[in-house]
């Protein structure tokens, strides 16, 4: 991504500004962000005071001011208690629990369980998936294709229905 | 008066009758789940907790899990009492000191047990006898789903189980094992061992678990990841792990009886003496004597002791415990004398048994 001040250089400085409660985004290279004065020290001394922020570019000022819609907690309230505020807090502050949960467990995506009602979702969105490549299949007379998916879709109805 | 009748008899999970007992004391998995809408309990305040508990606690009403339970509010209890409770492996360090609104529903055999409003809403517990982590994932997922019935669940298709801590989101799952590894810590290879253990991403804790020091050569050993692999995976991969520390601990037995069997044979006697023989005995000296004698008994160089006697023993030697069972609390010198008295009758009924 080019900064978006000089388009040019490539943008390394990752900054979300707060105005009227509005969050915007600015993506800007380094030499352009200090002209803009949103960096006042070289970044390396920066990265030893924000801790976790840093990592998703955002300055710790910058970072304190977001708050959680529900719990209204901000991040920086929730860094010093190391306890996360409500679920909502997940999505608000995504930007800094991503890199933080990728450090703790190596992984971004959870595989495992899923409250039951999500988990029919997924099969139906399955099924509905499969029934809509099996009318392109039968379309083209492609009739082994297609009764191996309709079998498919037979064995995810029925797994639903139990 | 509930924690006098639990005093009096011992969790099902101490019975020793699992796979791999006399090494594998149990297999314990926790789950932790918040409800959507409610700040979590760290952040929360009172009139939140509150609403948070009667919603838990009518969805545990409508399970067929909690049938035969005892509901017990934390914020009631003497320090002694939650002493006894943590002893007992019932709730957690952190919930033995938590206040208002924080309960403890647990299922009378001790096998399945809920803490409501502990750093989540809900932290869901099942404990098993022996190498039995399969069957205590199994029997959570089912109480988990008759919950998720009547409960709303913080849940991200990306994240999974979203919890207070980081260190839990995904699966929000903990799978452990307590392990007795007297050889492994004998022969000092305990430290590598428990090394390749963190390597392999689990992580190895005292007695009551986090914060806490190993005693009497005992370790429990959990997964250290939740978001990622799934419950399933988990739980086998601990298994896996703990059945090769099952393996390394009997070959290490072996090698010390061959090597050092006079050695072995002293330490387990020495132990066996005092045990039997002592008027006054503090928590530590026991727990350490008793880890040796279990180590004597099970490579059959002392007299026969049921696993279960032993299991037991561990646990009502532990202050608190011997506190309730008076009903008072007491002076540590009436302590030891009571600890040494209570041991000396529990093996002597053992042998005649």
């Amino acid at each position: 991504m080019l900064c978006q001040i000089c388009g040019k250089k490539e943008a390394t400085f990752h900054f979300k500004e707060i105005i009227n409660d509005q969050i915007r985004e600015l993506h800007l290279c380094e030499e352009c962000a200090r002209k803009k004065s949103f960096l006042s020290q070289p970044f390396p001394l920066a990265s030893l005071i924000g801790g976790l922020t840093e990592e998703a570019g955002i300055p710790f000022s910058v970072a304190s001011q977001v708050r959680c819609p529900h719990c209204g907690l901000s991040y920086e309230q929730i860094r010093e208690k190391g306890k996360i505020g409500c679920s909502f807090c997940y999505q608000t502050f995504k930007d800094y629990l991503i890199p933080l949960l990728e450090r703790i467990h190596g992984h971004t995506h959870h595989s495992g369980k899923a409250p039951k009602e999500l988990k029919m979702d997924e099969k139906e969105k399955e099924i509905h998936k499969l029934r809509r490549e099996l009318e392109e299949i039968v379309k083209k007379e492609e009739y082994e294709k297609a009764a191996k998916i309709r079998d498919k879709i037979r064995k995810l109805e029925k797994e639903e229905n139990k | 008066m509930i924690l006098g009748e639990m005093a009096g008899s011992s969790s099902y999970w101490l019975r020793g009758d699992g796979p791999e007992a006399t090494i594998v004391f149990s297999s314990r998995v926790r789950l932790a789940r918040n409800l959507k809408e409610f700040v979590f309990p760290p952040w929360a305040q009172s009139s939140i907790l509150k609403s948070v508990a009667e919603k838990v606690l009518k969805a545990v009403k409508k399970t067929i899990y909690f049938k035969d339970v005892y509901y017990i509010e934390i914020g009631g209890l003497s320090p002694l009492e939650r002493d006894f409770l943590l002893e007992r492996h019932l709730i957690s360090q952190e919930f033995s000191k938590g206040g208002e609104e924080r309960f403890l529903v647990v299922e009378k055999k001790e096998i399945l047990s809920l803490m409501v409003n502990e750093e989540d809403h809900l932290r869901i517990q099942t404990i098993f006898s022996g190498l039995q982590l399969r069957e205590a994932w199994d029997l959570i997922n089912k109480v988990d789903d008759a919950l998720e019935e009547n409960i709303d669940y913080a849940f991200s298709p990306q994240w999974g189980y979203l919890t207070a801590c980081s260190t839990n989101t995904g699966t929000g799952m903990r799978a452990s094992c307590m392990l007795h590894l007297p050889a492994l810590v004998i022969s000092g290879k305990i430290n590598e061992l428990l090394k390749e253990i963190s390597k392999l991403g689990l992580v190895a804790r005292g007695l009551y678990g986090e914060g806490t020091e190993a005693q009497g050569d005992f370790f429990q050993v959990s997964n250290q990841v939740t978001l990622g692999p799934s419950e399933p995976q988990i739980i086998d991969n601990v298994g896996r792990i703990v059945r090769e520390v099952v393996n390394q601990e009997r070959r290490i037995r072996e090698v010390l009886l061959k090597r050092n069997k006079v050695q072995i044979e002293d330490e387990v006697g020495r132990a066996y003496g005092i045990l039997t023989h002592a008027h006054l005995m503090d928590t530590k000296t026991a727990m350490n004597l008793l880890s040796r004698m279990r180590l004597g008994v099970d490579l059959n160089l002392l007299p026969k002791v049921e696993t279960s006697v032993l299991n037991e023993l561990l646990f009502l030697i532990t202050s608190a415990h011997i506190q309730i069972k008076e009903g008072k609390t007491l002076a540590p010198l009436f302590r030891d004398e009571l600890r040494a008295k209570l041991i000396k009758e529990r093996l002597n009924e053992s042998f005649k048994g």
